[in-house]
């Protein structure tokens, strides 16, 4: 039995339930919205991790799940709990339930697409390009800091510089440009990250289990996936065919990373280097499947019916 | 240069400080949390080659990666005080990239990190009680039955395993050796393998007297308090220090 969290009508997450179905793999639908009929829980006995989640009047096993895939938005801004006071018997047995079911699934005996703590490398990309690097690729020349000057001397040795979160929060690129620069006193109170502008074509690579799915994107933008926005045009996306080193490489980083399903942003300069920019947890594959018809969904769907851990 | 990153409010710290001065590491400076706050230059580069860090602090004392050995981190957060300085709805946004940020320049200390920041904490992985006491059993610990439910409120969960009248101690996992209690050899090896397991070099371990008179976990922490180690531990943490990373 496989188990998929979060909101059924969100396009990924209904892709993947309807490749499911299609496939005829059995699984349960765990709507976050319906928090208020669910209950859960679990205990840890030698090893041995056994529980019940409840669903309306329905009631699991939680050691009959093999395969799950958690795609849940925060659960403190549900719908359900916008006119509730901060301490409600509601908001808290949300904050509650979503707890219980996130601790179970860390250590659940399941395939889990993707657990919490893994996915946690993304909330610093300069920790991740870290990691990033241990793995064979190459980075952007990379700058964080609260000195001004620095950033200056750095523009200058670099010509097209871009800047963007240290962390996951508020993630778009942006192209540093002379109106900024006089600005940069700013940064004075929390130092900011700056990176060398690297020429090329942007890949997006989903890795799932061992298949993997690459996307070339042709676009003006600085972050294609606000193209429109940022150069008035939508961005152009195309299947492209990896190397098997490249391939290979990039199935090991994402098992470095203990993630099962993973959005590995590349970008391949005119003299064929590779750049890895970031590695996405919770990718929104649905963008690219749309574009290109790459069966991604399929594969995530695959994956849990196979239920087997890497 | 050596560095041990702790609070001003962490006696552990600045006890492990003093001691790792007094067996004649030198020199080990003292970075406190609250010096990083304010007025500190940042200068955090990344690329193919590397990572390089350099802080210049307001003492005028500049902390560069090309001389720095090694540290012990105890930066649990980084430090408050950027609420004060940001607009309330930038609040969590400032927080989140600051802690970021120390992750980041954490990760990139050359030599021996005890303990090196993970995706889940500062100085170390954070796991919530459950998910240590699955590890506990898993790496042969014994264990109590863990349960968790949600009609309790979260805060509830985060607890030690122990009886409220149980008789507890708490030891020090260094690599593979235990400090601040004598315990026997299973549990020795045990937590030895609850360290690796976690990625860690070090974690605090509470134990409790079980009905049959065997240690069991209750608990686990990689930010303990140090001074039940007294000098055996210093002596390791010089040692490992000293000696660089190991292979």
């Amino acid at each position: 039995m496989i188990l998929v969290c979060g909101i059924p009508s969100e396009t990924p997450l209904r892709l993947v339930t309807s490749r499911l179905e299609e496939m005829g793999a059995p699984f349960v639908m765990l709507n976050q919205r319906d928090f208020a009929r669910c209950g859960i829980w679990f205990e840890v006995d030698g090893g041995q991790i056994a529980g019940e989640l409840r669903i309306g009047e329905r009631i699991f096993k939680l050691e009959e799940f093999s395969g799950v895939y958690p795609r849940m938005m925060d659960d403190r801004f549900l719908p359900e709990l916008s006119e509730e006071p901060p301490d409600s018997a509601l908001r808290n047995h949300c904050r509650s339930f979503h707890e219980t079911l996130t601790r179970w699934m860390e250590i659940a005996p399941a395939l889990v697409i993707n657990r919490c703590a893994p996915m946690a490398s993304n909330s610093s990309k300069p920790y991740q390009t870290q990691l990033i690097r241990a793995q064979g690729f190459r980075v952007p020349e990379t700058l964080v800091t609260n000195v001004p000057e620095l950033v200056r001397e750095f523009r200058s040795q670099h010509g097209r510089v871009i800047y963007k979160s240290v962390s996951a929060v508020r993630s778009i690129v942006q192209e540093l440009n002379d109106e900024d620069e006089q600005r940069l006193d700013h940064i004075r109170w929390c130092p900011t990250q700056f990176q060398a502008f690297v020429e090329g074509t942007n890949v997006r690579v989903h890795t799932i289990g061992n298949e993997v799915f690459a996307t070339a994107v042709q676009s003006e933008a600085t972050d294609y996936r606000y193209a429109a926005r940022q150069s008035g045009e939508p961005a152009g996306l195309r299947e492209v065919t990896l190397s098997d080193e490249l391939t290979e490489r990039c199935l090991r980083l994402s098992r470095s990373l203990g993630l099962e399903f993973a959005g590995i942003d590349l970008k391949v300069t005119p003299e064929d280097e590779v750049y890895c920019f970031e590695v996405n947890p919770c990718p929104a594959f649905s963008y690219y499947e749309g574009n290109t018809s790459q069966p991604i969904s399929a594969a995530v769907a695959r994956r849990l019916a196979s239920g087997a851990r890497a | 240069m050596w560095m041990v990153l702790c609070s001003s409010s962490d006696p552990s710290g600045l006890w492990v400080w003093e001691g790792l001065k007094q067996l004649g590491i030198a020199p080990v400076e003292l970075v406190l949390a609250e010096w990083l706050a304010y007025g500190a230059r940042w200068e955090h580069r990344l690329d193919d080659t590397g990572t390089h860090l350099k802080i210049a602090l307001p003492d005028g004392r500049v902390l560069c990666s090309s001389r720095i050995r090694g540290a012990i981190n105890r930066l649990l957060a980084p430090p408050a005080g950027i609420d004060r300085r940001v607009a309330s709805e930038d609040k969590e946004y400032a927080q989140a990239e600051l802690h970021a940020f120390y992750q980041s320049w954490l990760n990139g200390l050359p030599g021996v990190v005890i303990n090196r920041p993970a995706a889940t904490g500062l100085c170390g992985s954070w796991h919530h009680p459950s998910e240590w006491a699955y590890r506990a059993s898993r790496a042969g610990l014994p264990v109590p039955v863990c349960r968790q439910s949600c009609s309790e409120v979260p805060e509830q969960f985060y607890r030690s395993l122990a009886p409220a009248d149980a008789t507890t101690i708490n030891v020090i996992a260094f690599r593979d050796e235990v400090f601040g209690a004598q315990v026997p050899e299973t549990i020795v090896r045990g937590c030895a393998k609850l360290v690796r397991d976690a990625g860690a070099e070090m974690l605090g371990i509470e134990l409790y007297a079980g009905e049959n008179g065997g240690w069991v976990f209750a608990n686990a922490t990689p930010c303990p308090d140090l001074s039940p180690g007294g000098p055996p531990l210093l002596r390791s943490l010089a040692q490992a220090l000293t000696e660089g990373e190991r292979p």
